[in-house]
C-alpha cells in the first residue's frame, strides 16, 4: 500500500487543526473541523481500496470477483452522517450565539468573562 | 471452560431508552403535563432493573449477543458484538439509576419547552449503555459520537450566551477527539482487517512490535482522554459542566467523564494489553498525566466561587484519581476504579442537585454571593457537608473502598508516592465544597481569598418545585454512596474485576475459563484517610477562618497564591477555544515522543 494517502490524511489533519487554531469566525471555524474529518475519509477509503478491482455489489457478478473492502466504506458512510450532524449542530450553536453576543469571533466568545 | 451465554436481555438497556426516546419525540406533544417525566423515570428505573438481573446472570459467565445473528464463522468475525459481565452491568445499572434520580430532579422543571429534554436525555442513557456493553472499534466511535452529540445539544439548551459558548468550546474540542478515535480505529484495521476486540487482541498479538498498533492505541486514547477530561485536555469541562442546566450536569460529571475513561481501561485491557510499548505507556504517561490531573483538578477548584464550576474542576480531579487507578495493572486496582467510579458518580451528582437547589431557590450560584442565603434551606446543607466529607476522603463509603484499593495497589508495587497526588486531589476538592457549604449555609467566611478573582455568572433555575421533591434524590443518591445496602464492597469488586480481565476480552470468540478468586488485600497506609479529610478540614477552616489569621499570614499567603505559579492556572483557563487546541496538540506531541520512547524501550 502507498504511503501518499496517508501523507494526505497527516497534511489535511494539520492544516484543519491550525485553521481551527487561528480562525477568527466561526463558520470559518467549522469548515476548518470539517477538514479535519476529510482526513480521515482519505486515511479509511485508502485502507480499504485494491487495486484493480471493483465496487462491492456482486448483482451482476460472481461473488469471487476481487473488490474494495465494504466494512471501510460502511465506516465513511457512518462517519458522513456523524460529521453532518455536528456541523448542523455547530452551525445552529453559532447562529444563537450570534443573536445573544453580536459576534462569532471565537477571541471573544469566552464563556463567564463578558 | 465456560461457553458465553446469550441473553436476550442484552441489547434491551439500548433499546428501550431509544424507542421511548423516539415515542416521546412523537407524540410528546400532545401528552399532558408530567407524562413525559413519568415516562422517563419509568423508563430509567427498567434499564437498572435490566442490568442487574444481567449483573445476576453474568456471575456465571460473560453473556455475548450478536446482533442479527451474525456469529463468526470459520475464523471470519464480521458481526457486532455485545458482550456484558458483571462490572459492565454494574456499571450501566449505576448510571441508569443516576439518570432516574435526575429525572426525578427534573420533574417538571422543563415541561413548557415539549419533551425534548426527555427526548435528549433518553437517547443519552441508551449511548452510554451501548458503549458499555460493546465488543467492537467501531461501534464504539458511534456510542461515542451518540453520546456526544446529544451532551452538546444538552449543554446548550437554555439557548443563552454563556451556555452557547460553553457547548461551542465544549464541542469543537470533544469533535476533534471524535476525529482522532475515528483515525484511531482506521490505524487498527489497517493493522488486522478485523473490528472485535476479541480478534483485534489475537491478531494484535502477532504484530505486538509493530509500531501502527501503538499509533491506533495512542489516537483512541487521546479521543478518550479529551472526553475523560485529563490534563491537558480537560479545558472545555469548567465550560461545559458550568453552564449546562444542573439535571444535565449531574449526568456530565458522574457517569459520562468517568465512563470515557473506563472505556480508555476497557480498550487498553481488552484489545491493546498485548502490545509491550501500549502497557509501557499506561504505566508511565498514562499514570503521569492521572497524577498531574488530581493536582491542578484540586488546586483549580480551590480557586473557584462560582458552585458548577468548582464542582466541574472537582471533577476533572477525580477523573485524575480513576486515571491512576486505570494505569496501574491487576484487579485490586480495577476494583478499586469500579468502586471509585459507581461512589464518585453518586456524590458528584447529588452535590450538583444541591447546587440545583441553590439556583433555584436561593436565586444565584456565586458562592461569596449566597454567604448565609442558604440557612432556609438547611437539609441541603446537611447534606453539602456529608457529600464534601466523601469527596474529601473521609474512611466511609464506596469512594474510601475506591481510593483504598487503588491505593493498596500502587503500595504493592512499591509506588507509593502515587498516594500524594490523591491525597491532595481529595483534599482540595473536598476542602472547596466545605468551604463552600460553611460559607452559604452558616454564612461563615466573610473575607473571601483568592476565589474572589474566580469568573462567575448571575444566573437561576425555575423555582417550581417543592424542597422535599429535590432533596429526595440527593439523600438517596448519597445513602447509597454511603455504602448502605452494599455489603462487602471489596470483595464485590475486586470478583468482578477479576471476571472482567480474564473474560470480557476474548469471550467474543474463545471460551473462557473460571478465574482464580482474589482475597481482599490488607490495607497499607491505613493513616492516609484521616490525613486525606484532616488535611481538607484544614483547607476549609483556613479559607472560612481569613478574618481571624494574622495579617501578615494573609499577605504573604494572597502573594503566593495570586503569584505567577498558582496564578498561571486560571490564565490557561481562559475560554479561548484556539489555546484549547494549542494544549491538545501538546498533549499530542507528548503521546508521540512518549511512544517513540517506549518503541525504542521494548
Amino acid at each position: 500500500m502507498s504511503y501518499l494517502p496517508w501523507a494526505i490524511a497527516a497534511w489535511l489533519f494539520g492544516v484543519g487543526v491550525y485553521g481551527v487554531i487561528t480562525s477568527r469566525h466561526y463558520v470559518h471555524l467549522i469548515g476548518c473541523l470539517t477538514v479535519i474529518q476529510s482526513a480521515t475519509y482519505v486515511a479509511l477509503l485508502s485502507i480499504g481500496y485494491r487495486f484493480g478491482s471493483v465496487a462491492p455489489i456482486f448483482y451482476s457478478r460472481p461473488t469471487s470477483t476481487p473488490a474494495v473492502d465494504p466494512v471501510l466504506q460502511a465506516l465513511v458512510l457512518t462517519d458522513i452522517v456523524v460529521g453532518a450532524t455536528v456541523t448542523a449542530l455547530l452551525l445552529a450553536l453559532t447562529l444563537q450565539v450570534h443573536k445573544k453576543r453580536g459576534t462569532v469571533n471565537p477571541e471573544r466568545l469566552r464563556p463567564f468573562r463578558q | 471452560m465456560i461457553a458465553p451465554a446469550a441473553s436476550v436481555l442484552v441489547p434491551l438497556p439500548v433499546a428501550l431508552p431509544l424507542l421511548a426516546g423516539a415515542a416521546l419525540l412523537l407524540v410528546g406533544k400532545f401528552l399532558p403535563g408530567r407524562i413525559p417525566d413519568a415516562i422517563a423515570v419509568l423508563t430509567a428505573i427498567l434499564v437498572v432493573a435490566i442490568d442487574a438481573r444481567l449483573a445476576a446472570q453474568s456471575l456465571q459467565g460473560p453473556l455475548v449477543y450478536w446482533m442479527g445473528g451474525w456469529q463468526p464463522t470459520g475464523g471470519v468475525t464480521l458481526g457486532i458484538a455485545f458482550v456484558v459481565d458483571e462490572a459492565e452491568a454494574i456499571l450501566g445499572a449505576f448510571m441508569a439509576l443516576l439518570f432516574a434520580a435526575s429525572f426525578v430532579f427534573a420533574w417538571g422543571y422543563f415541561e413548557d419547552i415539549r419533551a425534548f429534554f426527555h427526548v435528549l436525555m433518553l437517547i443519552f442513557l441508551a449511548a452510554m449503555q451501548g458503549f458499555c456493553f460493546t465488543h467492537d472499534l467501531f461501534n464504539l466511535f458511534v456510542w461515542f459520537e451518540v453520546m456526544s452529540v446529544t451532551a452538546f445539544a444538552l449543554t446548550a439548551y437554555r439557548l443563552e450566551a454563556d451556555p452557547l459558548e460553553g457547548a461551542l468550546n465544549f464541542t469543537v474540542t470533544n469533535t476533534i477527539g471524535s476525529f482522532l478515535i475515528l483515525g484511531g480505529v482506521a490505524l487498527a484495521y489497517s493493522l488486522t482487517s478485523v473490528l472485535d476486540f476479541g480478534a483485534l487482541a489475537r491478531s494484535l498479538a502477532q504484530h505486538a512490535q509493530d509500531p501502527v498498533a501503538v499509533a491506533a492505541f495512542c489516537m483512541l486514547a487521546i479521543g478518550l482522554l479529551i472526553k475523560g477530561a485529563a490534563m491537558p485536555f480537560h479545558f472545555w469541562l469548567a465550560d461545559a459542566h458550568a453552564v449546562a442546566p444542573s439535571p444535565v450536569s449531574v449526568i456530565f460529571s458522574g457517569a459520562m467523564v468517568p465512563l470515557a475513561l473506563f472505556g480508555l481501561g476497557k480498550i487498553y485491557w481488552d484489545v491493546f494489553a498485548p502490545v509491550p510499548a501500549v502497557q509501557l505507556l499506561m504505566r508511565t504517561l498514562v499514570l503521569a498525566l492521572g497524577m498531574t490531573t488530581a493536582v491542578i483538578g484540586g488546586l483549580a477548584c480551590l480557586r473557584q466561587r462560582h458552585l458548577k464550576r468548582l464542582l466541574a474542576f472537582s471533577t476533572v480531579s477525580h477523573g485524575g484519581i480513576l486515571l491512576i487507578g486505570l494505569s496501574l495493572p491487576g484487579a485490586v486496582s480495577l476494583g478499586g476504579v469500579l468502586a471509585y467510579f459507581v461512589g464518585h458518580g453518586l456524590v458528584k451528582g447529588s452535590l450538583f442537585m444541591i447546587a440545583g437547589i441553590l439556583l433555584a431557590r436561593a436565586g444565584g450560584i456565586d458562592e461569596l454571593w449566597l454567604r448565609g442565603r442558604g440557612r432556609p434551606l438547611w437539609p441541603a446543607g446537611i447534606a453539602m457537608a456529608v457529600a464534601a466529607v466523601l469527596l474529601g476522603g473521609a474512611p466511609i463509603g464506596l469512594m474510601d473502598s475506591g481510593s483504598r484499593l487503588i491505593g493498596t495497589a500502587a503500595a504493592a508495587r512499591g509506588e507509593d508516592w502515587v498516594l500524594i497526588a490523591m491525597v491532595l486531589g481529595a483534599a482540595c476538592t473536598g476542602g472547596a465544597v466545605l468551604r463552600g457549604a460553611g460559607r452559604i449555609f452558616l454564612g461563615l467566611g466573610a473575607v473571601a481569598g483568592e476565589e474572589a478573582r474566580g469568573p462567575s455568572d448571575e444566573e437561576s433555575e425555575k423555582a417550581d418545585r417543592p424542597l422535599w421533591l429535590m432533596m429526595l434524590p440527593v439523600t438517596v443518591l448519597l445513602i447509597v454512596a454511603l455504602g448502605a445496602g452494599v455489603a462487602h464492597v471489596d470483595e464485590a469488586v475486586l470478583g468482578a474485576a477479576q471476571r472482567f480481565l480474564s473474560w470480557d476480552g476474548p469471550s467474543s470468540i474463545a471460551p473462557v475459563s473460571v478465574p482464580p478468586a482474589v482475597a481482599a488485600p490488607g490495607t497499607t497506609h491505613s493513616f492516609v484517610p484521616w490525613a486525606t479529610i484532616a488535611l481538607a478540614l484544614l483547607i476549609a477552616a483556613h479559607d472560612l477562618g481569613r478574618a481571624w489569621l494574622p495579617g501578615s499570614w494573609r499577605r504573604v499567603s494572597d502573594r503566593v497564591l495570586s503569584g505567577p505559579v498558582f496564578g498561571a492556572i486560571d490564565r490557561a483557563h481562559d475560554g479561548v477555544i484556539g489555546d484549547y487546541v494549542v494544549w491538545m496538540l501538546i498533549g499530542l506531541a507528548l503521546f508521540s515522543v512518549s511512544s517513540a520512547a517506549a518503541l525504542h524501550a521494548g
